[in-house]
């Protein structure tokens, strides 16, 4: 399509971002360099997890070739994935102050990251194109609906490394952080075995992703009660 | 910590943000190469012919386009590149688009030889119809796919048309579901071809002391629309297979020296055809006749053209009525077949049959056709494909060939003998006839292609199997320099990409979209506070101490 298009599909994925990172008050904390740090420490972390892939698993593209489809061999390769959670984990660690602009913080700058790193360059080749597809449009919505992901993902981590936890939130804070590396395989097999399109697969994906924040938020409220108390 | 000192200067960089993208942005487009991007189609398409006869445009003058692909019922500009199957354009429909329209792609039938009688008509008279005269827009021509047919439902059934129609709200669901597509050929202009027709031929000689000479002749091009497609079977395949079956039959018989006939047989395949005037042909005739030893055509007893042999009875086409007692009467009379006789008109813009070229030079000549008239549009048609009933009838036609010539040469007149002789020596090879026939029915032998080819194709063919019978010699020819008698065009195909795009306004609606769901997105989180003081106590139980 145009360059304009291209700018729409821009706006849908950094407004949010912008408003995220303005109206959430962390830009109060003057944390700019801190949501850099996070972003340094998400690219070291996908550095890292690449080397385990490299080194430990087969090469992807046959399997792709041959159209096989490895499930133990693809949960194995989510499981690489915790090394997301000890990422953010250093993340929350380093960044001062407050627990929700900690959590938000280190979300934003993570998230920004992904979004930089694997986005960008598709958006740059595809939405300025000629050919218009759905596929653009879609991917900056989804990049949106990471966002979220990430905060509530954060807020697990931050919630797991609190010593004070209410013994009662820890099962369902450690069920759902061990499910985490795991979202996206979860909602690709659900979506293949309700034959999702990808309009669809992306609202399951929202919902999936509000649901997981609604529940650490519910856990965060629960703690930030008891540290009042 | 450098972190830390960077926070000073991270407060000016981040209150900057978005003005200093906007400088940004289209440094990095200027710079930016402008990629090649890949479309979701891509197809193999062919153009139609060009060429200049005598000086005169025919064809298709234009080569490259970038329009927006409509379909027949919805164009309106010449901003539009028309899309449609080629069973389903009209001749008046066609007339318009002519005029005009942008462009023109024509999808060809899924299966041509399912088509029925009256649907082959009618490409026939579009055929014609697109004969006619010069077309100034580019027109493709694209072998049937899946895809394509999709492409073509898909423009049928488009929303997108330029007039206002139903209510506003009607209009934008209408742009968001449509798709439109782009169509793009890029592609050189149409420049002349390095044509060099050549003229093949090889002499069996004939006994000692017999000075006759018989010339058989075909040519190997074909004729339609489209170059890349002309693959010709009746014409003038036929002629052709039949030509090399009787190069076959008669060096056999003419190798046992007590076998061997009276007069010597010349067999000569050319290049060029009727669609350029038998270019090759007048060529190789002057320069025989002009040539220092003009023995190859000193006593012709007669030249007998090869012509569309697989659709039916043989006729044989005269421009002169062959005399009592001379050689062409008798192989009238041996070949039984009715006399067609047309005058030639040099006035017309090209010569009706083969013979007219020797004819024109006192010889005496005449061509084998099952065609009734010059004029029959098989003769130029893309529907010329091969199939199993004609290739019968050229086994038939070739037999029958066969028997009047070697009857005529060794000039037999006892029914008996005949029987006995074609059982013998003139067994007529099915096997070599398909071989031949289907090879060059599957392959494009426009001049455009046939005349051009680098490293021979079908000319180097049909000289490597002539010379298995005759010993050949290839001529070489060349068109005028000032007054070309005839000049090709290329390029004959090219790549069609289609991009399937939206409607201008579409952006425009997306962006009013966007809009409003950044705005909820404010909203929300400017009301999230009071949503978690009131999600927190759902939770807890209790209000929120602060």
């Amino acid at each position: 399509m145009t360059l304009y298009h291209f700018g729409n599909c821009l706006a849908l994925v950094y407004v949010p971002y912008h408003m995220a990172y303005k109206f959430s008050g962390i830009s109060e904390y003057a944390s700019f360099s801190k949501c850099v740090y996070a972003g340094g420490l998400y690219i070291f972390t996908q550095l890292c997890k690449m080397l385990l892939l490299a080194t430990f698993f087969p090469d992807s593209d046959n399997s792709h070739e041959s159209g096989e489809y490895d499930v133990l061999l693809e949960i194995l390769k989510a499981t690489v994935d915790f090394a997301d959670l000890f990422g953010l984990y250093f993340a929350l660690n380093s960044i001062p102050g407050k627990g929700h602009a900690k959590i938000l913080t280190a979300a934003v700058g993570w998230a920004s990251a992904e979004v930089l790193v694997t986005r960008s360059v598709f958006l740059w080749v595809g939405a300025r194109g000629s050919e218009f597809s759905w596929r653009y449009v879609r991917a900056c919505a989804e990049a949106n609906v990471s966002l979220l992901q990430t905060a509530g993902c954060a807020t697990l981590v931050w919630l797991r490394a609190r010593s004070d936890l209410p013994p009662r939130l820890a099962p369902l804070v450690l069920s759902l952080l061990l499910l985490a590396p795991y979202r996206s395989l979860l909602e690709d097999a659900l979506a293949a075995a309700l034959s999702l399109s990808p309009w669809p697969l992306l609202a399951l994906r929202a919902v999936h992703a509000a649901v997981v924040a609604l529940a650490a938020l519910a856990a965060y409220a629960v703690l930030a009660q008891q540290i009042a108390v | 910590m450098w972190l830390d000192q960077a926070d000073g200067f991270a407060e000016i960089f981040k209150g900057y943000l978005p003005y200093y993208l906007l400088v940004v942005f289209p440094i990095f487009i200027i710079m930016s190469p402008v990629n090649p991007v890949a479309a979701s189609h891509e197809f193999s398409v062919y153009r139609m012919q060009q060429y200049d006869l005598h000086n005169v445009p025919h064809g298709c003058r234009s080569s490259s386009f970038n329009l927006e692909g409509r379909s027949l019922s919805s164009w309106g500009t010449s901003r539009h590149c028309v899309v449609a199957r080629l069973q389903d354009i009209s001749v008046d429909q066609f007339v318009e688009i002519r005029n005009k329209a942008g462009a023109l792609v024509l999808v060809l039938p899924k299966n041509i030889t399912l088509l029925t009688d009256e649907e082959k008509e009618h490409i026939r008279l579009l055929e014609m119809a697109m004969m006619q005269q010069e077309i100034n827009v580019p027109v493709y021509f694209a072998n049937w796919s899946p895809e394509f047919e999709d492409i073509i439902a898909d423009l049928q059934h488009s929303f997108i048309t330029d007039d206002k129609s139903g209510t506003a709200l009607e209009a934008m669901f209408n742009t968001v579901s449509s798709n439109g597509y782009q169509i793009v050929v890029s592609t050189s202009s149409p420049h002349k071809l390095e044509s060099k027709p050549v003229t093949l031929h090889g002499k069996l000689f004939g006994r000692a002391g017999n000075t006759q000479t018989i010339v058989i002749a075909a040519h190997y091009d074909a004729n339609s629309l489209v170059p890349e497609l002309s693959t010709g079977a009746d014409s003038n395949a036929s002629g052709v297979a039949a030509l090399l079956e009787l190069a076959r039959i008669f060096s056999r018989l003419y190798s046992v020296t007590s076998d061997r006939g009276g007069p010597s047989i010349l067999f000569v395949l050319t290049s060029t055809g009727h669609s350029l005037n038998y270019f090759s042909t007048k060529k190789w005739l002057e320069e025989q006749l002009d040539s220092a030893d003009a023995t190859l055509l000193q006593d012709v007893s007669f030249i007998m053209c090869l012509d569309s042999i697989s659709s039916g009875p043989l006729s044989m086409h005269v421009s002169k009525p062959p005399k009592p007692w001379t050689a062409a009467h008798s192989i009238k009379s041996r070949l039984r077949v009715p006399v067609v006789h047309k005058k030639i008109n040099l006035a017309d813009e090209t010569l009706a049959w083969h013979h007219e070229r020797f004819s024109i030079k006192r010889m005496t000549a005449f061509t084998v056709s099952s065609l009734q008239s010059h004029k029959d549009p098989s003769r130029s048609s893309i529907l010329d494909t091969p199939s199993d009933a004609s290739l019968n009838t050229l086994y038939t036609n070739i037999v029958e060939l066969s028997r009047a010539l070697a009857s005529h040469i060794y000039n037999l007149t006892d029914e008996n003998i005949q029987t006995h002789l074609y059982d013998e020596a003139l067994s007529v090879d099915m096997e070599s006839i398909k071989l031949w026939y289907n090879y060059l029915s599957s392959q494009p032998r426009a001049p455009h292609v046939v005349t051009t080819s680098q490293n021979g194709g079908v000319s180097a063919a049909l000289e490597r199997v002539l010379s298995k019978f005759v010993e050949v010699s290839v001529s070489v020819h060349a068109t005028d320099r000032r007054e070309p008698e005839h000049a090709l065009y290329g390029p004959t195909r090219a790549l069609l990409y289609v991009y399937s795009v939206k409607p201008a306004v579409f952006d425009l609606i997306l962006t009013l979209a966007i809009v409003a769901y950044l705005t909820v997105l404010y909203f929300a989180m400017q009301v999230f506070p009071r949503f978690y003081e009131e999600y927190a106590k759902i939770v807890t139980g209790k209000a929120k101490v602060h």
